[in-house]
């Protein structure tokens, strides 16, 4: 097990090193350089000209740049954001990062489960209402023109009822004389986050062995009393209703991410679990007498599974992309957005740092992936 | 071999038939089907393939497919009738009652979960145990079949195929079932092996006096396990009694072809018979006895009306017009 992490690992590093150099080329491939953006001023003088590309290094030749920003971008170094200015690339990064992976993780997890949770229950009682709803809504919605869909999602949810804000990431008025800033308050949420999926992995991981109705007594119990004990420690802490001003912006991308994207597991979790059903295994499963929810749950879907965990991974690619889509439809300022405006304002280090950014997460992502992979078909960890 | 109890049968069968609804109409894979396994008794159910065979073994636990459905008859287990039970009722009966090694034992073991977690689940449904006192149990099965029970925390891929189909025959026992079919458990395994574990299985059939039903298109494997014999023709059993009797003298047209099919390392050397003609085709039966139209006997009356059951002994019947004399 721990040679095949070294061994996925080590073929990752390679893939970001092939990423970085693709964008590094690709970014120069583009006429002139960077310098002329700031130099084009005919009133400036030639000396000035040619000390500007000197700061910038662009006099250097190309493979000379190469390897500085190979070297800088292992060190952490992403360079000084322009339309930003002074900020560095970096600390933009570091605020807006932690915004796109809640709002993806999160759309992602619930997109899962409940294409799964779909998935599975249409394949097992084939035909009926519910297969032709759930088949038709979300193929219809995965097809949707997501624009069109996230515009459609505020008139109706934001603007006629009235029930979320209607973009962006909080809501100024209530953020006046705030006792704490946004970034540390969204921060202490991922925090939170993190903990209690820690907890929720925990518990299924503990409970796995046991009894089947005693694991999900264990499991409801644990998950309960967590969620309960972190609401109450944020509604005594003070600062409960910024964060809930927060969760409040964030419903609406959150479901409509959710929504366009949850069919395709869906329909892939019923194609795996039909073909699973024909297995032998499952014929003794039910022979052994085992109740129609254990032979549903722990041997069809279990090893339904598997297929949809692959595609789970490259869906992760398409969240980020549809992010770009998402986030600017929301004013949601994450990645995606200021993917766009960097580009939009010709901020090359900025979208040269996001790009490396979003491809540094694809590839955790893959990662996380082959390691849940291994962990769930005993076949892949020899 | 004759260790045959004389007490009440622990299954009696009666008049069973079970159909597959298709679009062109019902296969009747199971018609009119009557027999009684006693305790401790080692039937084996002989028949080409699509003869019936595996689907009474499914019957018997009623774990058909969808289209699959009984249409009459009992299933009688130590009296209480299985026929027209739910689904909920059955699953108690279901392992602990009946179990069953699968023709494709080596299938029937979920690749992500080891091969004793799989036999504690057998045994967790059934009866309320600890952990401590599953595992012990597991041990002492895997012992019961020659198993290396260092290979219980082992997942299936790991073992070979003989390993997988003793895990099998390990499962079923699990939790002491008063019936244990099998379904043609080493097909798939060289003959080697296959010895071996009918070997195995027949010492701990009769070591636990537990009843089993062996199913095989195999005569030669059916004559080394079980007791009794009944041999399946199109959804029909024409045949039954001892294996002694069955062996020396087949009253049945079909048993003689299906008996000199096989070649005999012994006995004197001849011809195999071949049996021209196709096996029936269950949508629509050949009327009167199924097997006339490949039956060299048949005569005007085996096409009209049913056989009569002809008793040659107290244990040996077929369904003949016309059976060969002893």
């Amino acid at each position: 097990m721990a040679a095949y992490i070294v061994k996925r690992v080590l073929q990752i590093v390679l893939t970001l090193f092939v990423f970085l150099t693709i964008v590094f080329f690709l970014v120069n491939a583009q006429p002139g350089d960077i310098s002329r953006l700031y130099a084009l001023d005919p009133n400036l003088p030639p000396e000035t000209r040619a000390q500007m590309q000197e700061l910038f290094g662009v006099n250097e030749p190309l493979w000379k740049q190469y390897l500085v920003h190979l070297k800088n971008t292992v060190t952490g170094d992403l360079g000084v954001s322009f339309s930003l200015y002074p900020r560095t690339v970096a600390d933009v990064i570091k605020e807006r990062l932690p915004r796109t992976l809640v709002l993806f993780l999160t759309a992602t997890v619930v997109s899962f489960y409940l294409g799964f949770g779909l998935g599975k229950i249409i394949a097992w009682r084939r035909g009926g209402w519910v297969e032709y709803t759930s088949t038709l809504g979300g193929v219809t919605l995965y097809t949707v023109f997501t624009p069109w869909f996230g515009l459609m999602m505020i008139w109706l949810f934001a603007f006629k009822a009235g029930w979320f804000p209607i973009g962006k990431f909080l809501d100024p008025v209530v953020w006046q004389d705030a006792p704490s800033d946004a970034n540390s308050i969204f921060n202490l949420m991922l925090a939170t986050a993190v903990i209690l999926s820690v907890i929720v992995f925990g518990v299924f991981l503990v409970t796995s062995k046991r009894r089947l109705g005693m694991a999900r007594v264990l499991q409801v119990g644990s998950i309960a009393v967590s969620v309960l004990i972190v609401v109450g420690v944020w509604l005594s802490s003070g600062v409960g209703y910024l964060a809930w001003d927060i969760v409040k912006h964030m419903v609406l991308p959150i479901a409509t991410l959710t929504l366009i994207s949850f069919a395709g597991t869906m329909l892939l979790t019923r194609n795996s679990m039909l073909e699973v059903i024909r297995e032998d295994y499952v014929l003794a499963a039910r022979a052994k007498g085992l109740p129609e929810k254990a032979v549903r749950d722990r041997h069809v879907a279990r090893n339904a599974l598997l297929p949809v965990v692959t595609s789970f991974v490259f869906s992760l690619a398409f969240a980020i992309d549809g992010g770009v889509i998402i986030e600017s439809i929301f004013s949601w300022p994450g990645m995606g957005q200021t993917l766009v405006a960097a580009t939009v304002s010709e901020d090359l280090p900025l979208a040269v740092g996001t790009f490396v950014f979003v491809g540094l997460f694809v590839l955790l992502a893959h990662l996380a992936a082959d390691i849940l992979y291994a962990y769930l078909d005993p076949r892949v960890r020899y | 071999m004759s260790n045959q109890s004389t007490s009440a049968p622990v299954l009696r069968v009666e008049d069973l038939g079970m159909y597959y609804g298709t679009r062109s109409g019902d296969v009747k894979a199971v018609d009119g089907v009557s027999f009684a396994v006693g305790r401790g008794e080692s039937v084996g159910l002989v028949g080409e393939s699509g003869c019936g065979k595996s689907s009474i073994a499914m019957t018997l636990l009623k774990l058909l497919p969808e289209n699959g459905r009984i249409v009459g008859g009992k299933i009688l287990l130590d009296g209480t009738d299985l026929a027209p039970l739910s689904e909920d009722q059955m699953r108690t009966h279901r392992w602990n009652r009946i179990a069953m090694v699968f023709q494709a034992a080596m299938n029937s073991f979920n690749p992500v979960y080891t091969v004793g977690d799989q036999i504690i689940e057998a045994l967790e449904v059934h009866i309320e145990t600890s952990p401590d006192v599953s595992m012990e149990r597991v041990r002492e099965l895997f012992e019961l079949v020659s198993l290396d029970p260092g290979f219980i925390g082992r997942y299936p891929h790991e073992y070979s195929g003989g390993m997988k189909q003793r895990a099998g025959i390990a499962m079923a026992l699990a939790c002491e079932p008063d019936l244990l079919i099998a379904d043609e458990p080493t097909t798939a395994l060289d003959v080697i092996v296959q010895d071996r574990i009918l070997k195995e299985l027949r010492d701990v059939q009769q070591a636990l006096n537990m009843s089993l039903i062996y199913i095989s298109h195999d005569m030669a494997v059916i004559a080394e396990v079980s007791h009794t014999v009944g041999v399946m023709y199109a959804g029909r059993i024409v045949e039954w009694g001892e294996t002694v009797d069955i062996f020396r003298n087949p009253m049945h047209p079909y048993t003689q072809t299906l008996m000199s099919a096989f070649p005999s390392v012994t006995g004197p050397k001849h011809e195999l018979a071949m049996l021209g003609g196709e096996p029936p085709n269950l949508l629509n039966p050949p009327s009167g006895c199924r097997f006339h139209p490949r039956c060299p006997y048949a005569t005007d009356v085996c096409k009209s009306a049913e056989p009569p059951r002809v008793e040659g002994s107290d244990t040996h019947w077929a369904a003949c017009w016309h059976p060969l004399e002893a």
